[in-house]
Formats: structure tokens, C-alpha cells, sequence
């Protein structure tokens, strides 16, 4: 009877043990499964295949470890400067171009702290603020200043024009790449003053050479002196092209501060600058027609504005087909909720479009460059001698005169082919339209 | 070496988090009365109308940091019951912020000052002046930076800084006030003198925030 309750309790306590080992197989079968790819079908017993599986994803663990620390590497020696912020904007980690760039020396790897506590740049943490809020990636270029506690250094040093791209991450950090533009813009400076000296050195000999013709041209005799009108055309050609680059370097730097702005009508002058240049358009047989409102004011410098609009006509009647007609619609964008009365918030449109061959696609993005000219062939026509507006054409400056004006006013000029006309299609928007008598339209 | 900011209160980290957030405003706000400092700097000395033209901007950007933080602080003192330590940093908060937006009303005084004082030629005193308005930037470039390392030694330490541009004011204001036989009209004088004066105050703010930093630290008003 004992031994009976012996049995039977060994029986049942086997059966537990052999229950308890055939769960445990299967949750290490379940456990092993998703690791074992490569060794699925083979029935090795469970607990050498445990040893195998670990020491393998130990081996994983370290080769991502090791790519993970070379990425790092890398990142740390990166020629452009990186940046990590986390979501309450403290710094996680920098690479060394970032820590020079920013003049982060006080940072130790490992530190967090408020970026702000080390670099406090407005616009660095606006950016971030901005590119975590919108989850989009950002650019932005701004000068930073660096701050400086020691009045004797403070004035050498220098700010730098920054350039940050930045990318949202997961968890609210932000990474930001920082690049130094400084060098660039240097650099850029260093070309333009050697050239507008250039330039200076050259106004002085020209003007000279010029007299000098001047007193030739009169003392020559017929046969020699078509050879004399002819060097006086180039002569000229050259002084005007060096004043145009010395006007639009000067512009460039201190325009907006300089111009003379009064109320300017805009239909009269656009008329007086087709006036000016009438007998060149007669020529070809060329006509204008004006469309829009009857009188709008701008607040704009009368001179320069007279200026583009003088570039940009005599550009469309150079490319001009004979007896042609060349467009101007001028309309008044209202900002929306902003019907009549007061109107300080809209801005005034004009399109000049004409029907010449228009530009080359490749050309559209770069014909406000200096010197840049699109079709080769067409350089350099040169007009009868006797005609008043020679000296405005053709040097390769006028449309880059234009946008700078057009800037300086704080509007904008976009250059087009027209759908229709096939032609050349300039838009330039105004600013600052003062008021309009009722709008009749003119077409 | 430095503690890093505020040890955060282990009992309550949403007070622990709203002083940080608190804080990374008051550093804003200091980004831009800086900037603005910067600016005036360059419209009364580089003679760039310009700069002078952004500030009353900057200024409004100020204004509004500074009505915010302030409202902030009381929001978080009745609501989330600070200890003893976060209620000086709350107080010495309100207190900076009002300092760092007298900086900037005397960096937009000087921006009108620089545009009075655009057509007249420059006076011989203007370089002096300049060196005098590096050293209160320098200041208040010393105090953020106390501030963001909450360094006791720092924030006292511009206190000496200030007496330097207590002796150019003085210097400078005997040089502006002996003048005799002053060509033409007197306002580029009165205008020097009103820039110095600005600069002197600024100076001065700039040293209360030192001041009020230490105090955060240590709870001591020396």
C-alpha cells in the first residue's frame, strides 16, 4: 500500500517533470525560431543551439557597435560643421567643424546642456524650434555673431555668414548641418572689388582716348575718317560699359539706402520711355499698347525706375519681329479681405511681354547674371552711328541693372516665355502702390 | 565643473521642466537684447541706418518675451508651489528679464540717436565712445554667460568690469561738457552725451544681472 503510494507519487511527479521539459522545449522553439534563419531545419538539441544563437547576436552586436562608432568617427571629422538637439533643446552631441564654427570650446562630449547656454544664436534656436514644430526639414542663412566677453578682442572678431540645414529626427530631436560661408562670401567680395577697380583704373584712359578722337575726328579727312567714326563707337561702347558696371557695383552695396523715392506715376513714365525710344521702334515698325488702370502711383525713385523700364523696352524692341507689338498690363494684386479704400497692402503688377523669339530655356535662370548672353550670335549688333539711345544697349549689364533696381524698391522681376506671343515675358511686382483713381481699363 | 542648471527637484519634474523652459526663454530673450546691443552698436559707430531700422522690430520681439516670461513665472508660483531654492531662481527670473529689457529700450534709444546724429560730421570723441559700448556688451555677454553656468564668481566678478565703464563716462562726459567754441548748432554734443549716458545705464543693468545670478546661486544680496 505504501510502496502503491510511492509509485503513483512518482508517477505523477515524472509526469509534471516531463510536461514542465516539453514547455519549456516548445517556448525555446518559439524563442529561437525568429533567430535561427540560417539553421531552421536542422534538429540540433535546444541548448547548444541557445549557446550558438547568443554568441552570434553577440558577434551582431558588436559589428553594429563598431559601424555605429565609424559613422561617428566620421561624422566627428566631417568638413561641415553637425549638430544633435534633443527635444528640450539641449545638446546631445557636435562634431569638431561645429564646435569651431559655433566657438563651442566650452562643451565636454557627454555634457547635455541647454544649446542656448552655449551658443546663444536667435536664429540657430528659431530654426529648430521651427523645423520640430513643422516636422520638415529647413535651410536658413543668417550672419552669426559670435558673442564675445573681452572688450579688447571684441573688435576682431569676426561674424560668419552661416548657412544650417536642418532635419527633424524621431523623439523631438533635431539634427542641424552648419556650413561656413564665410570663405565663400570673402572671397566673392575680394572678385568684385578687384574688378570695379579694374574698372576705375580703366574710366580714366578711356576718357582720354576719347578726347583724342574727339579732336582727330575733325581734322581728318573723308576716306580716313570713317576709320576714326568707327573707333569713336567702340570707345564709347567700352566707357559705357565700364560706367554701367561701376553704377551697378555701387548699387549693389548701398542702392536701397540712396534712393530718392516720391510718388511716381506709372502709366506717363512707361510713355515717356517709349517717347524716348520712338525712333528706334519706328524703325521697325513697332508699336505699344498699354493695358490697366489709367494713373497708378508707386512711391519709387522716378530716375531709376525710368531706367528699367528703358533697359527692358529697348531690349524687347532689339529682339522684336518688324511691325511688331509689344505689351504692357499693369493690374493691382489686392491682398484678399482688403476691398477698396485703403490699398497700402497691395502690390502693383506689371507684365511687359513682347513677341520676339523669347528666351532659350537653358538661358531663363541665369539672364540677370552679368555679362551673360544667352544666343551668341545675336551679340554685338551694332546700331547706326547716329542713334540717340546707342549708349544704353548692349553691354551685357542692362537686365542685371534692372533686378538690382527692381530690388532696391523691394519688388521682384521674373522673366518668362510668353505662352501666346511665344515671346519674352518679364514680370516685375511693385510694392508700396500709393492710391489709384477709379480702375478703367484701357485695353 | 559647473553644476549643470537647477538641480532638478526629484519630487515634482514638471516644476523642474517649466523652470527649464523658463529659462531657455530668458536665454532667448538675452540672444536678442545682445543682437539688438550689436546693432545699435553698428548704427551709431559704422553710420548703418539700416541696422538702426530693425531695431524697434527686435525691440517688440523683446517686449513680448518679456511679458511672457513674467506671466509665466507668477503662473508657476501659484500653481505648482516651488520650493525655496526654485522660488529665488523664479524671483531673480522676473527681476533679470525687466534688466534685459532696459537693455534693450537704451539699445533702441541709441539707434534714434545714431539717426539724429547721421548728418552731422563725426566727433572726435566717437572712437572712445566705441570702446566704452564694446565694454558694456562685453558685460552683458559676461552676464548670459554667468547666467547659463549659473557661475557665482562670473556674475559678481562684472562688477569690476562696470567700474571701467563708470571712469570712460566720466572721462568722457568732462571731454563732452568742457567743449568750448563748438562750430555750429550744440545737438551732436547733447547727443554724445544722451549715448553715453545709455551706455553707462546699460552697463549698469548688465551688473544687476550678475548680481541677481549670485543670488540665485548663493540666496545672498550682496
Amino acid at each position: 500500500m505504501l510502496l502503491l503510494g510511492f509509485l503513483l507519487g512518482l508517477a505523477v511527479g515524472i509526469g509534471f517533470w516531463i510536461w514542465q521539459q516539453v514547455q519549456l522545449n516548445r517556448y525555446l522553439e518559439r524563442v529561437l525560431q525568429p533567430l535561427n534563419s540560417r539553421t531552421a531545419k536542422v534538429t540540433t538539441p535546444w541548448l547548444p543551439r541557445l549557446r550558438q544563437e547568443i554568441a552570434m547576436l553577440k558577434q551582431q552586436d558588436q559589428d553594429l557597435q563598431q559601424s555605429l562608432q565609424t559613422y561617428q568617427d566620421v561624422l566627428d571629422f566631417a568638413p561641415v560643421g553637425y549638430l544633435q538637439v534633443d527635444e528640450e533643446n539641449q545638446l546631445l552631441w557636435c562634431n569638431q567643424q561645429a564646435r569651431k564654427i559655433l566657438y563651442l570650446q566650452r562643451w565636454q562630449p557627454g555634457q547635455v546642456r541647454l544649446l542656448l547656454e552655449l551658443v546663444r544664436s536667435y536664429e540657430l534656436d528659431r530654426l529648430i524650434e521651427q523645423t520640430r514644430d513643422e516636422q520638415v526639414p529647413k535651410t536658413k542663412e543668417w550672419m552669426f555673431h559670435p558673442s564675445c566677453d573681452n572688450p579688447v578682442e571684441m573688435p576682431t572678431i569676426k561674424s560668419l555668414a552661416l548657412r544650417a540645414a536642418s532635419l527633424p529626427l524621431p523623439n523631438g530631436q533635431v539634427g542641424v548641418f552648419l556650413e561656413n560661408r564665410q570663405p565663400m562670401q570673402d572671397m566673392n567680395q575680394v572678385r568684385e572689388r578687384s574688378f570695379s577697380d579694374l574698372a576705375h583704373e580703366l574710366r580714366t584712359p578711356l576718357t582720354s582716348i576719347r578726347l583724342v578722337v574727339e579732336t582727330l575726328q575733325n581734322r581728318l579727312e573723308p576716306p580716313l575718317n570713317r576709320w576714326v567714326d568707327r573707333l569713336m563707337q567702340e570707345v564709347d561702347r567700352l566707357i559705357n560699359l565700364v560706367q554701367s558696371w561701376l553704377e551697378l557695383t555701387q548699387m549693389e552695396t548701398s542702392l536701397a539706402a540712396q534712393l530718392q523715392t516720391e510718388a511716381v506715376e506709372v502709366r506717363s513714365l512707361i510713355l515717356s520711355v517709349w517717347e524716348t525710344l520712338e525712333p528706334l521702334a519706328q524703325r521697325h515698325h513697332l508699336s505699344l499698347s498699354y493695358s490697366g488702370p489709367d494713373s497708378i502711383w508707386i512711391k519709387a525713385d522716378p530716375a531709376r525706375i525710368y531706367q528699367v523700364f528703358l533697359n527692358l523696352l529697348d531690349n524687347s524692341i532689339k529682339y522684336s519681329p518688324p511691325a511688331a507689338d509689344i505689351q504692357i498690363q499693369t493690374k493691382i494684386l489686392q491682398p484678399q479681405d482688403h476691398q477698396g479704400g485703403e490699398i497700402n497692402n497691395s502690390v502693383l503688377e506689371i507684365n511687359l511681354i513682347d513677341s520676339g523669339t523669347g528666351f532659350a530655356l537653358e538661358d531663363l535662370p541665369h539672364i540677370f547674371e552679368r555679362f551673360y548672353r544667352g544666343d551668341k550670335a545675336r551679340t554685338h549688333s551694332p546700331l547706326p552711328a547716329n542713334s540717340p539711345v546707342e549708349t544704353i544697349v548692349g553691354n551685357g549689364l542692362g537686365l542685371a541693372i534692372v533686378r538690382q533696381i527692381v530690388l532696391a524698391h523691394g519688388g521682384s522681376i521674373k522673366a518668362m516665355n510668353h505662352p501666346h506671343t511665344g515671346g519674352a515675358w518679364m514680370q516685375l511686382q511693385f510694392p508700396e502702390v500709393m492710391a489709384n483713381s477709379q480702375s478703367q481699363d484701357y485695353s | 565643473m559647473k553644476a549643470v542648471l537647477y538641480s532638478p527637484n526629484p519630487e515634482s519634474p514638471q516644476l523642474a521642466r517649466a523652470i527649464r523652459r523658463l529659462e531657455r526663454d530668458v536665454l532667448r530673450m538675452g540672444a536678442l537684447v545682445e543682437q539688438s546691443c550689436r546693432l545699435s552698436h553698428q548704427a551709431l559707430f559704422a553710420r548703418d541706418l539700416q541696422a538702426a531700422e530693425e531695431l524697434p522690430r527686435l525691440d517688440k520681439k523683446i517686449d513680448r518675451f518679456y511679458r511672457q516670461i513674467e506671466s509665466d513665472c507668477t503662473s508657476i508660483m501659484t500653481l505648482q508651489a516651488p520650493t525655496a531654492q526654485d522660488l529665488r531662481c523664479l524671483s531673480a527670473f522676473m527681476q533679470l528679464v525687466r534688466d534685459l529689457e532696459r537693455i534693450g529700450d537704451y539699445a533702441k534709444d541709441l539707434a534714434d540717436i545714431a539717426v539724429k546724429i547721421f548728418p552731422y560730421p563725426p566727433h572726435t570723441s566717437l572712437p572712445e565712445i566705441a570702446v566704452m559700448s564694446h565694454h558694456a556688451q562685453a558685460m552683458l555677454a559676461t552676464s548670459l554667460v554667468a547666467l547659463a553656468d549659473l557661475d557665482e564668481v562670473g556674475g559678481r566678478s562684472i562688477k569690476h568690469l562696470d567700474d571701467t565703464v563708470d571712469n570712460a563716462y566720466n572721462r568722457l562726459y568732462q571731454t563732452l561738457a568742457q567743449q568750448r567754441d563748438v562750430p555750429g548748432v550744440v545737438e551732436p554734443i547733447i547727443l554724445l552725451a544722451l549715448a553715453i549716458r545709455c551706455l553707462e545705464r546699460m552697463a549698469d543693468h548688465a551688473t544687476n544681472i550678475g548680481q541677481r545670478v549670485a543670488y540665485i546661486v548663493t540666496g545672498q544680496r550682496s
